[in-house]
């Protein structure tokens, strides 16, 4: 009986928490949209720019019955899958030689690190002399970001890697290739998720940051071609599909990228003694 | 057929099937070099058990990683069946110290693990580890996560796995280390009836003294630094044993004549970590 109090006890304290998480979130949103609206409509700010949330609605509905919408909603999508699955293969790839051999990875991975933290916009110019103003440079650019963060985690996770696990792939003299396949990667799923979740989003900035740069499709054009318009629903509009199709990849991904063994956690540490 | 009994039971069985010839393995630290291991010398017959007793320190670890070809740069020679060991190779197995199950894997891949790495299809491996797996008593634990499973559940899974490549050698070191005492009898019967039905050689690295008279047809006194062979005790106890004759006269004189021997190095041992723990 007093289990069963209890139970209920703890049921009812969870439904009292959830219930006021989600009263907070609806506060927050109403406060959101009533300030946008406050703002557009106090007249501080340059006229048009806080267009209010109705002609925002109706941009919407303009741009999903225009079939060019699609058309560059596509082309995007496309470049960011490539360019991400390109990026973080190669990632995990440099990451396991510059962490199994520690000579490579003394020489190379400082230098990552510099790469890593200068932003990739840089070498725009490089990529568009190489591959064109086309998807080529945008998926290229889109790579290059997602590379470094996956690169990173993974030489930085084999370091990690109970030493046992490495020793008994040695006591069976494994050969590298599967010693990688069966122990090196299913111990990195961690790091390797990482990897994923953060590199996605890196890799949708990339994308869009060429194609807003210097382009003449996809989303990021989309939102360019508006504002040189001075249609700010619409890019607003754009703005808010491209925020829609990054956070939907990443919770697809974390949903997806399931770690292996029992409670789905804890893959790197050891089972307790 | 009658030849090649008698062939077994003369020639093969005398051969030493694995011989530790005069080594020595020294390590370079920054407080300077430590012999771990000094001049070693041993043949080891197939199909026995030898256990190897010594305080924390002498270099029994050490050893065993030579034999089973982890640690390839030492001086002298390891000779399986007349080759030289350098590197390590699927005829030997080993079963470590530390805990090596892989957490990713439930009981029955984990056993099947070095036959999935050989590339034996998946039907036969599943049948093979499932054998094993009845074998060291896990019957039903097939689906189970390591992290699901007790300490002395883990250590039979590893030993299970060792055993699936079915190497002509097996060195275990202290594999009952971390378990409690009844567990550690139970796991000692498991591993002396797997190993007279299989007629593996056995190198058996342990800390327990009735264990290594339990299971060993000889045990190895090592010294403390630098580690040596002090003496090797015959145990001439009838098979098949059990735990159960751990109460005999005969067994008891055993322990305590390798206890008299252990005691010394073990006290130097001691006295070693003492002073070391005032140095600092
Ligand atoms: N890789 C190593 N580098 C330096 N010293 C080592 C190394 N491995 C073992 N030793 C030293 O060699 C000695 C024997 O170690 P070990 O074989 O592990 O002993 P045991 O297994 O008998 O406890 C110890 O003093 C240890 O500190
Ligand atoms: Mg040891």
């Amino acid at each position: 009986m007093v289990a069963v109090g209890q139970m209920n006890e703890a049921r009812r304290a969870r439904r009292l928490r959830v219930s006021s998480v989600t009263t907070y979130r609806v506060v927050a949103l109403v406060l959101v949209f009533a300030s946008w609206e406050i703002a557009g409509a106090s007249g501080l700010f340059f006229r048009g720019v806080i267009p209010s949330t109705v002609l925002i609605a109706q941009a919407f509905v303009r741009l999903f019955g225009d079939p060019a919408f699609y058309t560059h909603f596509a082309i995007t999508l496309f470049e960011i899958v490539v360019g991400f699955v390109i990026g973080s293969s190669i990632g995990v790839i440099v990451g396991l030689a510059l962490g199994i051999n520690r000579f490579t990875g003394e020489v190379f991975e400082p230098m990552l690190h510099y790469l890593a933290s200068t932003p990739k916009v840089v070498f725009l110019p490089i990529l568009l002399i190489l591959f064109g103003i086309g998807v080529g440079s945008k998926i290229s650019l889109g790579a290059m970001s997602c590379f470094f963060p996956m690169a990173l985690s993974v030489a930085a996770g084999v370091r990690t890697i109970n030493p046992m696990f490495l020793r008994v792939g040695q006591s069976l003299n494994l050969s590298l290739g599967n010693r990688i396949r069966k122990i090196y990667i299913p111990a990195l799923t961690p790091p390797i998720a990482t990897g994923l979740r953060l590199g996605f989003g890196i890799a949708t900035v990339g994308c869009l940051m060429s194609e807003i740069k210097l382009s003449n499709h996809g989303l990021g054009y989309a939102a360019m071609q508006s504002y040189n318009r001075f249609d700010i629903p619409t890019m607003l509009a754009l703005l808010l599909v491209i925020f829609t199709l990054a956070g939907l990849g990443n919770y697809l991904i974390g949903r997806l990228v399931r770690l292996p063994g029992p409670t789905n956690r804890r893959v790197t540490a050891l089972p307790p003694r | 057929m009658s030849d090649m009994t008698a062939l077994d039971n003369t020639a093969a069985d005398t051969l030493p099937t694995l011989r530790i010839d005069r080594v020595t393995k020294s390590f370079h630290t920054a407080k300077g070099k430590i012999t771990a291991v000094d001049d070693v010398s041993l043949d080891i017959r197939q199909g026995e058990f030898i256990s190897i007793i010594g305080p924390s320190g002498c270099g029994k670890s050490t050893l065993m990683n030579m034999v089973g070809g982890l640690i390839a740069d030492f001086d002298g020679q390891i000779l399986l069946d007349g080759k030289a060991v350098r590197g390590c190779q699927p005829s030997i197995g080993m079963v470590f110290q530390e805990e090596s199950t892989f957490p990713w894997r439930t009981a029955i891949e984990n056993v099947a693990f070095p036959l999935e790495a050989a590339g034996m299809e998946r039907d036969r491996r599943v049948a093979r580890a499932r054998e094993l797996l009845d074998l060291v008593g896990l019957t039903g634990f097939e689906n189970h996560y390591p992290s699901e499973l007790s300490g002395g559940m883990r250590q039979r899974i590893a030993i299970a796995r060792t055993l699936a490549f079915e190497p002509k050698v097996l060195l275990m070191d202290e594999p009952f280390a971390a378990l409690d005492e009844q567990t550690r009898l139970l796991l000692g019967d498991k591993v002396v009836q797997i190993q007279q039905q299989l007629r593996q050689t056995t190198l058996l690295i342990t800390h327990n003294i009735s264990e290594a008279v339990h299971l060993s047809d000889r045990v190895l006194i090592m010294t403390f630094r630098p580690g040596r062979i002090k003496r090797v005790v015959e145990i001439n106890l009838p098979r098949p044993r059990s735990s159960e004759m751990m109460g005999s006269e005969k067994f008891a004189k055993f322990v305590a004549e390798i206890w008299h021997d252990l005691r010394e190095e073990a006290s130097k041992g001691l006295r070693e970590s003492e002073a070391a723990a005032a140095a600092r």
